[in-house]
């Protein structure tokens, strides 16, 4: 899709090199990121983030499911990211269906953490209603709506703007002998918990272009890059996931450099998402 | 169901039998598209993007060498519905959509002037209320205009109804599934033609009428918001030149 | 003990690595020691691999062709090509790669289950991508088609491995042989080469694809929580691994050299 000049690949990765990017940029500088919270009134929580021409929307949906027989005491969270065509045409049809899986493949292994539940950005078992009865299932939509590259960081971004949008439903549940002992659920419409987002982590790539590496690489940079890795870090600095993309091989010194920049970086950018959610919220709430 | 109060008049949702939902159009919305708008009516919010005209991908798919080769894509989005379902991409009724889409669209654009070229119009739903087909028109017709494609004449489309003997403008997702007649009519706004026509049940001969003409003049008035919304974008543009 | 893997081809990471590595893989035995080393199901230690069996071949219609058997994981590789690209590709200067994981039915306990697994063909792609010389078959095509007949850990990792072996087998130009290993972090303890009972108790996975010789990680995955230190340990102990089975593959492929030249 991109199609660039010799010259403009040169000015590119000279740019790079030269730590002063074709926008203006630092190496290590995001670019301005907007938040809007509640812009699907019909999900419990949604977020928009735009970072430069990239937009993203996220949506979370709470639905009442049953626990699997493994798992009593925990709900489901699914994750899943659509990129539409209007971000560009050559995500018409099917041609999108292999990024959506990766992008949803990566984000799932950065949120919902180990097998076993731990280090998830989301604690399931405050999902459960009734143990092995009742639980909340939450569905986590992702939609691309304009891509210039570093979508699986704005996809991570508007997904942790989005749950800490998110108000669940209190459930008052009744149990009733006519029924033989099956739960009756009661709806609040007003009551709502709120879910605990300080340990949803966000993801930073670092692209690698010539001998070195960026963060939020606009889809003419990502078009230069030799390999990237994602790291989603949470506040308290601990790394939650990872994911390498690109075909070339990286040298182990060099991935524990990026893990430690990145470290390093998300802090950062933990702090300006986190300033931005309070001034949605308060744009919100006028 | 009352759809409309037998004491006031008013429908479900408070508004008279004659009246529009709320109108917002926004155009330049996904930046890198040649051209893009959101279009909301009501709950129901469309964006709208158009690629082109450029060089024709794919080879097959040009059927006459001397017009522009138009494509349209219409997809939902996962969380646009209150019920969240998994649906394939390319289902029969997205495909319907895009086909209608497609087809009044053409209708307006001047495709000979483009020849060896291909337009593609994509349409994604955020949220759907009713009048989804209707609302993604009127975001494509702004979106082709922001692209600069040269169109012969403004397409807007507006749906109405015909519930408790009275004819209904603008239908939303409820009086949509209450299983009444639902005309949607697309218009070439100043040329006072139709390009789009269909309707589900049944009616009365003489009813139809009043129920198209009412859509008609919910088009119209969309078409004045469209016009309205273009001017204030290319003063805009205008501003920014200085 | 240790006599009787080496005749079945066990390899346990660890025993002449350098002295920093030594150290460090040290330090992480005096951590683990602390937290009681339990024996594992299938009577390994923590830092075991389950015997390797490999053998290229066993598919006499592709171009190559490698069979892998990691205790209960089975799968078997194929290799096509380079041949021609299909007529809807556009032209390319360097060859494509196109890869394909799949599961037979009966691969898990619940039939039909290895179908979840949908992002793996990606996954292999990526991992083997910066490894082929694509440039030296440009035009056409290579297909890897991955079968996985039984599943029991560590499937995707055991598929990387077999892969790069039946590229080697067809011939294909590579930089390197890329092999694979994973580990699985349970509670204190770090476990390489996990069953699939394991992996799924597990409180976080690391996969890591490397080319021993050119000291390069070609795809590297994370998931759980995991402290910066663990991190460092884990992708060196898979690193290690990843040579010594490399050193497995290379005498298989020479095993098959002197076959064919006798």
């Amino acid at each position: 899709m991109v199609g660039l000049s010799e010259g403009e690949k040169h000015f590119i990765r000279g740019g790079i090199a030269q730590d002063l990017r074709a926008d203006g940029r630092t190496r290590l500088q995001f670019r301005a990121v907007t938040v809007e919270t509640g812009i699907i009134p019909q999900a419990n929580g949604s977020a928009r983030v735009r970072m430069g021409a990239t937009e993203v929307i996220a949506s979370v949906k709470a639905e009442l499911g049953k626990p699997t027989i493994l798992h009593p005491g925990k709900g489901k969270v699914s994750i899943y990211v659509d990129c539409s065509p209007t971000a560009a045409p050559m995500f018409e049809g099917r041609g999108s269906e292999e990024l959506s899986a990766e992008l949803s493949v990566a984000l799932q292994r950065c949120l919902l953490g180990g097998k076993s539940g731990a280090g998830a950005a989301i604690d399931l078992s405050s999902l459960i209603v009734i143990e092995g009865k009742a639980c909340w299932d939450l569905y986590i939509d992702g939609l691309v709506v304009s891509s210039d590259g570093n979508l699986l960081d704005a996809l991570a971004a508007a997904i942790k703007v989005a749950l800490s949008d998110t108000g669940i439903p209190k459930v008052n549940v009744s149990l009733n002998a006519e029924t033989d002992g099956e739960p009756e659920f009661d709806i609040s419409d007003e009551d709502f918990l709120q879910f605990d987002t300080s340990s949803v982590p966000v993801i930073v790539t670092l692209t690698k272009v010539g001998k070195h590496y960026i963060v939020d690489a606009t889809s003419e940079e990502e078009s230069q890059m030799s390999s990237a890795v994602s790291v989603s870090v949470n506040r308290l600095g601990q790394i939650c996931g990872m994911t390498k993309r690109g075909g070339a091989g990286l040298d182990p010194s060099v991935i524990f450099d990026m893990i430690s920049v990145a470290k390093h970086v998300s802090q950062r950018f933990i702090s300006l998402l986190d300033s931005e959610i309070a001034a949605a919220e308060a744009a919100d709430a006028e | 169901m009352e759809h409309v109060n037998p004491l006031t008049g008013f429908r479900v949702d408070g508004r008279r039998p004659n009246e529009m939902r709320q109108l917002r159009g926004e155009v330049g919305v996904v930046s890198r598209a040649d051209g893009s708008a959101l279009f909301e009516m009501g709950n129901t919010r469309v964006i709208a993007a158009v690629y082109g005209p450029r060089e024709i991908q794919n080879r097959s798919q040009q059927v006459n060498l001397k017009e522009a080769l138009v494509r349209c894509e219409y997809r939902m989005a996962e969380f646009s519905t209150g019920d969240r379902r998994r649906k394939p991409k390319g289902d029969r009724r997205s495909t319907e959509i895009s086909l209608v889409i497609r087809q009044t669209m053409e209708a307006s654009i001047l495709t000979h002037l483009m020849p060896h070229s291909q337009i593609d119009i994509f349409v994604q739903v955020l949220q759907a209320d009713g009048g989804t087909r209707s609302a993604c028109i009127n975001a494509a017709t702004l979106a082709l205009a922001d692209a600069g494609i040269p169109m012969k004449d403004i397409v807007t489309s507006c749906s109405a109804g015909y519930l408790c003997s009275t004819p209904l403008l603008d239908l939303n997702y409820i009086e949509d599934s209450a299983g009444g007649p639902d005309v949607t009519v697309g218009i070439l706004a100043k040329m006072d033609k139709v390009t789009l026509l269909q309707m589900d049940a049944k009616l009365p001969m003489d009813t139809f009428e009043t129920v198209m003409e009412l859509a008609t003049e919910g088009c119209k008035a969309i078409a004045t918001y469209i016009r309205e919304v273009l001017l204030e974008n290319t003063k805009q543009l205008e501003c920014q030149r200085g | 003990m240790s006599a009787a893997a080496a005749a079945s081809g066990t390899y346990t990471p660890a025993a002449e690595a350098g002295g920093k590595r030594r150290e460090k893989r040290e330090e992480l035995r005096r951590h683990l020691a602390e937290d009681a080393d339990w024996p594992r199901a299938d009577g390994r230690s923590i830092h075991d691999c389950r015997p390797a069996f490999m053998q290229t071949g066993p598919t006499t219609a592709a171009s190559g062709s490698a069979y892998a058997e990691f205790g209960k994981t089975k799968v078997i590789v194929s290799v096509f090509g380079p041949r021609e690209s299909k007529k809807a590709m556009l032209y390319s200067d360097t060859g494509r790669l196109n890869c394909s994981v799949s599961y037979t039915t009966f691969a898990t306990g619940i039939r039909g289950q290895g179908l979840e697994n949908k992002e793996y063909s990606g996954m292999l792609h990526k991992a083997l991508e910066g490894a082929v010389m694509l440039h030296t078959f440009p035009k056409t095509t290579v297909d890897v088609f991955a079968l996985v007949l039984e599943s029991g850990g560590s499937d995707l990792p055991i598929i990387i491995s077999c892969a790069s072996l039946a590229l080697a087998d067809a011939g294909i130009m590579m930089y390197d042989l890329v092999t694979s290993v994973s580990v699985s972090c349970l509670g204190k303890n770090v476990i390489i080469d996990p069953t699939s009972d394991e992996e799924a108790w597990q409180d976080g996975g690391l996969m890591v694809s490397y080319m021993p010789t050119r000291r390069e990680i070609t795809q590297l995955t994370l998931t759980g929580e995991w402290s910066d230190g663990k991190i460092t340990n884990a992708v060196e102990l898979c690193m290690d691994a990843c040579g010594k089975l490399c050193e497995i593959l290379r005498e298989r492929l020479k095993d098959t050299a002197v076959l064919e030249s006798e």
